[in-house]
């Protein structure tokens, strides 16, 4: 393997891919100090370990990675050597710059041919994930060995196939995530998990496909076993879910209807409580007058 | 055309079920609700969750099965799965999340009461045994532990008591629930003053008590409109999941049991007397006035296979445990009865009837060279029926028990069928289709209309068609492996506890 670092807006190689900051591998015999700090950035960092073993540390946590591990960081964590100092050994890298971090569209852009509902759905996984460090995933490392080709060798069609790279990158990092505690064998297991995971994103619209992607499934499959597991469809499970917090919400005087409405994750009041009303018999604000707790 | 409406707050769902006069299944819907364990002991529902979601399963039932075929619902019946505590405040609204029976975190209040003769007292009156599960331990514990929610308390209720409530405004429990709370004098049917003294409350803090058939207060109006039902329908606060089960069997009289199991199980039998046991063994709990369902509850039922399953088991689909346990029945059934001497202890989740021992844990016991993949499986069920046939004979030295019925997904499973026949000798009968909870429950609604006189004849009316027969030789070899299993479940006490405090 050939060492380099390509910066965007420093090299040449990198000005048909705006989207790719930093693209790098580094095969590292003698230690500098202060040669990795601990740095934030606000692109998606990803390394992968070569040879060698590295005491790194993402989020204030510690974390040792060896040969085949991935980091994987997300814009705004701190992330670097333990010491400041890059072990010996041999690693890759990429940083790819995100569009926007608010509303779950990490990945759009031009370069990226991933139909809309999928790049949401690893999005969603990507953010949720708060687990820094993907052990044992060496397809990271041989589709950036791909990317540092085409790059290098500039072969026809060379811009779309390194963006495809790089979508499949994110799709086999996410179906790792989304499989790292599960063996598709314990479907109450991975239902408890998305259930905690609605629970604490309950603000957010979900679609069926960001649910299947954590439940690490296809839709088509994951409707088939929500249904048959719980008697509803997926969308009908959460609203479920959205109706028995709202209802413990509309019992506290402290917190108005329209702030209920936006926190279990109706798009207005009027969509709340339409839908309350049809569940319950009741509109939200009849609901609060009969079962308000007195103090 | 007439009909009438079960429901069942189960421990995992909710079941509804429509039925024509005649007892057929017209229409049905399961609802999921979550278990939350917060906490290694803790086993808590959402009570609003619960609500929302056998709302909506009710709905669905009869607007897309009962209301288009112009069905008229006589009355609504509920059953419930026993022994959950929820507090609620003044205005009725919840104080947390309901306790589950599989709760353990009264284990203290539990041992404590054990010990004591105040704890012997106690079980005889009330029926329930001492044990963590208990409403009576639950309370006592919040009441020790959790003092600034047990002051704002002004009821404790069951699930059932607040999904009624939220249905019709009243405060109700019925006998059989109120029974399974081990707060109720059985032999009395009031509150029992020393049960409520150990659990530090009056009997305004627990809701009003009803016989099996009691029509409640009318459903709100709300109801009635977004359910389309009219203000006649009667609503029925019906009974316990494990009285209706057995009810539901026709399990009414002598000489007769019935075996569920689904995840947990449980052996019961039905007469006009408590059943007595100085070693506190057994539950009793009351149906209508002097009629008594007696038995011992398992926690290690078909979810031990379905843990087997998971780790052992091969999956040709993604989540497919179904095709995976069919795969392993299916090779557990070239082993011979006896497994070739593998034995298996199946207390992964400590165990209730008939040894009672909280630490007690699972263990393969007489491996050997030879034994392979199929005896595992074999093993695994075998020892999670042994545990059932223990129950049963505990029984049996209280009451004679000729014949068998069983219900429940894993005990329907054929080859569990027949293994159960075997290894308690006796002929099983089982329904084919649907639940023998919600059955019951229909039954409870039918009687309360007048189509049978009373639940004796109601019971009497049901009419099991399957029968499965026992095999003399798999007896003989099952009962030379039963006594070994048996001697290790009590001999192994000492060393379940010690390994248990090291996990």
């Amino acid at each position: 393997m050939h060492q380099f670092v390509f910066q965007q807006g420093l090299s040449r190689e990198l000005h048909s891919f705006p989207h790719i900051i930093e693209l790098g591998a580094k095969k590292n015999q003698v230690i500098h100090l202060n040669s990795f700090p601990q740095t934030t950035s606000e692109c998606i960092r990803i390394y992968y370990i070569n040879e060698g073993k590295f005491e790194w540390r993402a989020n204030s946590e510690p974390y040792i990675l060896y040969p085949g591990d991935v980091s994987l960081i997300m814009p705004n964590e701190n992330f670097g050597s333990e010491k400041g100092v890059l072990e010996i050994g041999s690693i890759s890298w990429i940083h790819i710059k995100i569009s926007n971090l608010g509303n779950n569209e990490l990945l759009k852009g031009k370069w990226n041919t991933l139909s809309e509902t999928e790049s949401q759905a690893i999005s969603k996984v990507l953010l949720m994930n708060n687990m820094p460090v993907l052990s044992k995933l060496t397809e990271v490392g041989r589709i950036l060995r791909y990317i540092h080709d085409e790059i290098f060798n500039q072969e026809i069609g060379y811009t779309t196939r390194t963006n495809q790279l790089i979508d499949e990158l994110f799709i086999i990092i996410t179906r790792h995530l989304t499989k790292q505690n599960n063996r598709a064998r314990d479907f109450p297991k991975v239902f408890r998990q998305l259930e905690q995971a609605l629970r604490q994103n309950l603000s957010q619209p979900w679609t069926v496909e960001e649910m299947a992607a954590i439940a690490g499934m296809g839709a088509t499959l994951f409707n088939e076993k929500v249904k048959n597991y719980t008697g509803f469809t997926p969308l009908n499970y959460l609203i479920n879910i959205r109706i028995s917090e709202a209802i413990k919400l509309l019992k506290k005087k402290d917190i108005a209807i329209t702030d209920i409405a936006l926190d279990t994750g109706f798009y207005s009041s009027q969509h709340f409580s339409t839908t309350f009303k049809k569940f319950t018999g009741y509109t939200p604000s009849e609901f609060r007058k009969n079962n308000l707790s007195q103090d | 055309m007439k009909c009438i409406i079960t429901i069942e707050l189960g421990t995992n769902a909710v079941r509804v079920f429509a039925f024509d006069l005649n007892g057929n299944v017209i229409g049905s819907q399961r609802g999921y609700y979550p278990t939350f364990h917060t906490q290694p002991d803790y086993s808590e529902q959402d009570p609003d969750q619960m609500f929302i979601t056998m709302l909506y399963a009710l709905k669905n039932l009869l607007n897309e099965q009962i209301h288009p075929k112009k069905y008229k619902v006589v009355s609504i019946c509920f059953s419930s799965s026993m022994h959950s505590v929820l507090a609620v405040d003044k205005s009725g609204n919840p104080l947390g999340n309901a306790i589950t029976w599989s709760d353990n975190r009264a284990k203290k209040e539990t041992d404590k009461l054990k010990t004591s003769a105040l704890g012997k007292t106690i079980y005889t009156a009330t029926g329930t045994p001492l044990h963590p599960m208990s409403p009576l331990m639950k309370i006592a514990w919040i009441k020790n532990n959790d003092k600034e929610r047990f002051r704002q308390t002004s009821k404790f209720l069951s699930i059932k008591s607040y999904i009624i409530k939220q249905l019709t405004d009243e405060y109700i429990i019925d006998y059989s629930i109120a029974s399974a709370t081990g707060l109720l004098n059985i032999h009395k049917i009031k509150w029992d003053a020393d049960a409520l003294k150990f659990a530090g409350i009056n009997p305004a803090m627990l809701p009003d008590l009803a016989p099996v058939f009691t029509p409640l207060a009318k459903l709100k109006k709300a109801y009635q409109s977004s359910l389309g039902l009219t203000a006649d329908t009667k609503i029925i606060v019906g009974s316990s999941d494990g009285c209706m089960a057995i009810l539901g069997d026709g399990v009414k009289g002598e000489g007769k049991a019935t075996i569920t199991i689904e995840d947990s199980g449980a052996v019961r039998v039905m007469g006009d007397k408590v059943l007595k046991d100085d070693k506190q063994r057994f539950f009793n709990y009351l149906l209508t006035e002097g009629c008594y369902v007696s038995g011992g509850p398992t926690n290690n039922g078909g979810v031990i296979f379905e843990w087997f399953s998971k780790q052992f088991g091969d999956f040709k689909n993604p989540f497919d445990i179904e095709y995976s346990m069919q795969e392993l029945i299916a090779e557990a059934s070239k082993v011979p009865a006896g497994s070739e001497g593998l034995l298996f202890l199946p207390y992964l989740l400590g165990e209730r009837a008939p040894i009672w021992n909280a630490y007690a844990k699972g263990a393969y016991f007489g491996l050997n060279i030879n034994h392979e993949r199929k005896h595992f499986i074999r093993a695994t069920i075998e020892g999670i029926l042994y545990e059932i046939y223990s129950i049963g004979k505990t029984l049996e030295e209280n009451r004679g028990i000729k014949r068998l019925s069983i219900n429940g997904s894993f005990a329907t499973i054929p080859f569990c069928t027949q293994m159960i026949a075997d290894i308690f000798n006796k002929p099983v009968q089982l329904r084919q289709n649907f639940h023998s909870v919600s059955y019951g429950a229909f039954l409870v609604a039918a009687t309360e209309m007048g189509i049978y006189k009373n639940l004796d004849e109601a019971a009497k009316t049901v009419v099991l068609p399957d029968e499965y027969l026992p095999e003399k030789q798999n007896h003989n070899a099952y009962m030379k492996y039963f006594k070994i299993f048996e001697r290790l479940s009590t001999k192994l006490a000492p060393e379940f506890e010690e390994i248990a405090n090291l996990q």
